[in-house]
């Protein structure tokens, strides 16, 4: 305790992401509640019967009164219910859509760690290129609604580079929706070069493109567990025989289908995907090992090298694909030298040095060892820090938040209900840079 | 049986009790008082004394672990308690578990207790608040900035904006570039805001009011010293080298190992020199204190210039007629004259000892077969390759009178120049052809032929043979003084042979490699005996 200056205020430590919002209390390891944000909501007629998410059962003064009920949690989107269908309040990895968010977080805080919002500080993450407003609007319902006793937003970026023991550190994170890479110097985010794509949708779609259309097996059919009565065992690439829940086929909504059909995507792509570790060649890709893979279906295959070729798309982009669409997101190698063309020369040698993987997306297989070897090309004195732990780097923004938090010196920072009454929101960005 | 004492025997003998044994007696009763310990029997006991604690704690009764005390006396009590923290300016109260046994009034204290200081009011403050160090920060009057900062490329209003940012985030000036955005203003660079800080304040420190003395009011104006131009020449500097093509970079590399080879080289001849001079002048004829230049007696190898591209290898020797003329000539007296057309002795002139230098005032005399030069080691093959051609034998000299010795060392001379030459005309000619490969092909080669390069200089030999000839000579001759303890030189005719199995052949770097082999011929006959000797062990 002495060592690292740690003082135990037993503050919260929100991070919100696109596809899972993570709670917990600072100084664990680990968060304590990990939901996904996407919901489920069943749109109800107005007649004034409102009901909220399952477990909620206190007024809400300033909830929206919505006509319709949220499902959350592990029990929310992935069970399948008549004519629900699904939300997520994130877009480009900001919160585009708040109604959801006080839904989501006193769930998260409520009913997964059973504690009071109002006892404790709560420290809340954004990305780096969040925006005044929605910081802002965070700040208010964690006060109005939640009514805590202090708030404090912090980034992402910085916080991942804590969680990796570290003040300065190009960041590399690869979420669900986004892959950005951030500069952060003594704590703060160089804004000029910070740089994020929407990378890691190019990779899913990639990858749905692959399996439904690939001319190597019959086309996958993407149904989940859910929309399947039965099923009988097949030989690997033959056609599938099973059978379909007509009942609740016809009663799935359009957006509920195609969040099941992107989880079997993920799923796929989690297990087979890869990425080969000297750039694409061909015949290196075709030596690698099979790999095979079921579906829900009962469908079940080899995947050779075309597994290799998603991962690719992180990395480069095709000939083909560059001249069909202008507007790619940018690849990752791109990203990093666009956000070092932005930092001043003193400091590249230091943000090389210092580079952090970080994020679920980074647990791509092969992923560390081929952006190594892109970079070394470049830069020969490039370290990466990628933690083995796979929890630490799929949340490690919440880690670094975990850190911060529980530190003896940050307790000044909060910003407390008090300042917040006093100053109102301009307060927000005075204190958290 | 064994506590018997003399007393003992004497009263069973009943023989009166000796003089020497009265003072004995007070000293009896002292014995008992000592306790014979538990598990330990009597007689035992009065055997080894009460002066054999290991033994006794062996035999005592074997104690059990102590049972941990589960009933919490070891436990300490925590409470929750809220605090206050200096730091902040609002009166926000979070908490944190502290001792319980800590004062509740003192507010926190944990168990860094020690680290409290104590506010002037006597209450505790909280430690962590003592890490709110701000750093100091100028701030100026509108007075002063029309006095003495008014600048034509910045307003006041862009240097307010500067100082609250530099404020703000603490001198990070990486930060504050980054965040640099003042409305309506030129761009500027990092350099463009170091300068206007730090001239603001070099400036606003020479006009104040200074309560210290000046020393410390320059030291202080020295530490907000910048050098605008010298930054941005060094950052220009440092982007171009980051633009460095792989190309540039692999040759950069390749010159630095080469720099790095060149610079070992000369060191390894440096040291292999000096050996070679304490040889001839210290430890041998018993002078080892004669003072040795620190760099040879050659002065400084590496003030002198390099030779031809082909004779990187080894630095160039100057020919020993360098010193010819600075030695003044012994002038030899008539009788000595006389003495020696009697004797058919010739006096050699010292100088014309090759590779000698004016410094040894001790010249060892020698036997001439010693002087007998041989090839360098790299070229010896060809050499006597094209001797052999030319049908000589180069090992075997019959009779190394002073004209034949010349005649051979002029020979052996002309042959390795010639070697050399034949080397360089070749090495010219793979670089002819290289070039030409080049110009028809892509940059791909360089790495190749620049491998092939560094092979040739591998092999290169040392051109200036004559040099390490002569101080190879040298050391025979001092080598050879014990052998040959007489002044004069005469002609020998003993087998060159013989000679060259009696002394080290090749000068100083053979006698290391030997040295090494022998070394490590005896660790091996070690580690064999001592394996033997773990056989009869085992």
């Amino acid at each position: 305790m002495v060592q690292y200056g740690g003082d135990e205020v037993s503050a919260l430590v929100i991070d919100i992401g696109t596809s899972s919002l993570r709670a917990g209390y600072a100084g664990d390891d680990t968060p304590k509640a990990i939901i996904p944000t996407s919901y489920g909501f069943v749109p109800v007629a107005r007649d004034g019967d409102v009901a909220m998410a399952e477990a909620e059962t206190e007024a809400e003064p300033t909830a929206p009164k919505e006509e319709s009920k949220l499902y959350i949690g592990q029990h929310g989107p992935s069970v399948w219910r008549e004519d629900m269908q699904i939300g997520n309040p994130m877009s480009e990895g900001l919160i585009t859509d708040f109604k959801p968010i006080p839904y989501l977080i006193r769930y998260a805080l409520k009913d997964v760690l059973r504690c009071k919002p109002e006892d404790h500080p709560v420290l809340v993450t954004e990305p780096a290129w969040n925006t005044p407003a929605n910081r802002e609007r965070m700040a208010e319902i964690m006060f109005e609604e939640f009514d805590v006793p202090a708030f404090y937003i912090a980034n992402t970026g910085v916080l991942n580079a804590f969680a990796a023991g570290k003040g300065s550190a190009l960041v590399i994170d690869i979420g669900h929706s986004t892959a950005s890479v951030t500069p952060v110097v003594d704590g703060f985010v160089l804004r000029k070069g910070l740089v994020h794509s929407a990378l890691p949708q190019l990779v899913y779609a990639h990858a749905k493109h692959t399996l439904i259309t690939s001319y190597k097996h019959p086309a996958v059919q993407l149904f989940s567990h859910q929309l399947i009565a039965n099923k009988s065992p097949v030989e690997a690439g033959s056609p599938p025989r099973f059978t379909v829940r007509e009942d609740r086929l016809s009663k799935t909504t359009p957006s509920l289908a195609s969040y099941y059909e992107n989880r079997e995507v993920e799923e796929w792509v989690q297990t087979v995907a890869g990425v080969l570790d000297q750039g694409w060649n061909e015949q290196a890709a075709s030596q690698r090992p099979l790999r095979h893979y079921e579906f829900p279906t009962g469908f079940n295959t080899y995947f050779g090298p075309e597994r290799f070729q998603v991962g690719e798309l992180f990395f480069a982009h095709s000939r083909d694909l560059v001249s069909s669409n202008p507007h790619l997101p940018r690849t990752i190698p791109s990203l990093i030298s666009q956000a070092l063309a932005a930092c001043d020369p003193d400091m590249r040698q230091v943000l090389m040095g210092n580079v952090v993987l970080a994020g679920g997306g980074s647990l791509f297989a092969g992923f560390g060892e081929r952006l190594n070897n892109e970079l070394v090309r470049n830069f020969p004195h490039v370290k990466i820090h990628a933690p083995g732990n796979p929890a630490e780097r799929r949340y490690g923004g919440w880690l670094g938040g975990s850190i911060l938090a529980s530190l003896g010196t940050f307790h000044q920072l909060w910003i407390s209900k008090e300042e917040w009454q006093e100053h109102g929101k301009p307060i927000v960005a005075q204190r958290c840079k | 049986m064994a506590g018997a004492s003399a007393a003992d025997v004497r009263s069973i003998l009943s023989l009166p009790s000796s003089s020497t044994s009265a003072p004995a007696q007070p000293k009896k009763p002292a014995v008992p008082i000592s306790r014979k310990p538990s598990g330990i029997s009597r007689e035992l006991y009065s055997l080894i004394g009460p002066s054999a604690p290991t033994l006794v704690a062996q035999v005592a009764k074997p104690r059990l672990k102590q049972k941990p005390n589960l009933s919490g006396g070891g436990t300490s009590k925590w409470s929750w308690r809220s605090f206050k923290n200096s730091a902040r300016t609002d009166g926000l109260e979070l908490g944190h578990w502290v001792k319980a046994n800590t004062d509740p009034d003192a507010g926190p204290s944990l168990v860094f207790s020690p680290r409290y200081r104590y506010k002037d009011k006597g209450t505790l403050e909280y430690p962590f608040a003592r890490y709110n160090a701000k750093s100091p920060d100028y701030t100026y009057s509108q007075e002063e900035y029309t006095n003495f900062l008014e600048d034509p490329e910045w307003t006041k209003e862009e240097t307010d904006y500067l100082f609250n940012l530099i404020r703000e985030y603490d001198s990070r000036f990486y930060i504050v570039n980054d965040r640099y955005e003042f409305p309506g203003g030129p761009f500027r660079s990092m350099e463009d805001l170091k300068d206007r800080y730090y001239s603001v304040c070099r400036k606003l420190i020479r006009n104040r009011p200074w309560s210290g003395d000046e020393a410390s009011k320059a030291q202080l104006i020295s530490t907000f010293q910048f050098d605008k131009e010298r930054e941005v020449t060094r950052k220009k500097y440092l982007l171009s080298l980051e633009n460095r093509t792989p190309e540039e970079l692999a040759e950069e590399t390749a010159l630095y190992i080469e720099l790095k080879r060149i610079e070992q080289n000369e060191k390894r001849f440096k040291q292999d020199r000096d050996r070679l001079l304490r040889t001839l002048l210290g430890a041998e004829c018993g002078l080892p204190d004669l003072p040795i230049d620190e760099d040879g007696p050659l002065g400084d190898p590496k003030k002198r210039k390099k030779g031809a591209p082909g004779e990187l290898d080894s630095p160039a020797t100057p020919s020993s007629a360098l010193f010819a003329s600075s030695v003044p000539k012994r002038a030899q007296s008539a009788k000595s004259a006389a003495q020696d057309a009697m004797h058919c002795i010739q006096r050699m002139d010292v100088t014309m000892l090759a590779g000698t230098t004016p410094k040894t005032t001790h010249q060892a005399a020698h036997l001439r077969s010693f002087r007998v030069p041989y090839p360098k080691a790299a070229v010896a093959a060809k050499v006597s390759q094209i001797a052999g051609e030319l049908g000589v034998s180069l090992s075997r000299l019959v009779m190394p009178t002073r004209d034949t010795l010349t005649a051979h060392e002029a020979l052996l001379e002309s042959i390795t120049s010639l070697v050399e030459a034949k080397k360089v005309a070749d090495r010219l000619d793979l670089e002819i052809r290289t070039a030409k490969i080049r110009l028809g092909m892509r940059e791909s080669e360089v790495p190749a032929e620049m491998a092939m390069d560094v092979d040739e200089d591998g092999q290169a030999p040392d051109t200036p043979g004559e040099g390490r000839a002569h101080s190879v000579v040298s050391t025979r001759s001092g080598r050879s003084r014990k052998q040959a303890s007489f002044r004069k030189v005469i002609p020998r005719s003993f087998p060159v042979a013989y000679w060259r199995w009696r002394s080290p052949q090749t000068g100083t770097s053979n006698d290391r490699r030997s040295m090494s082999v022998s070394s490590v011929d005896t660790s091996a006959t070690s580690t064999a005996r001592a394996g033997t000797k773990r056989q009869k062990l085992s």
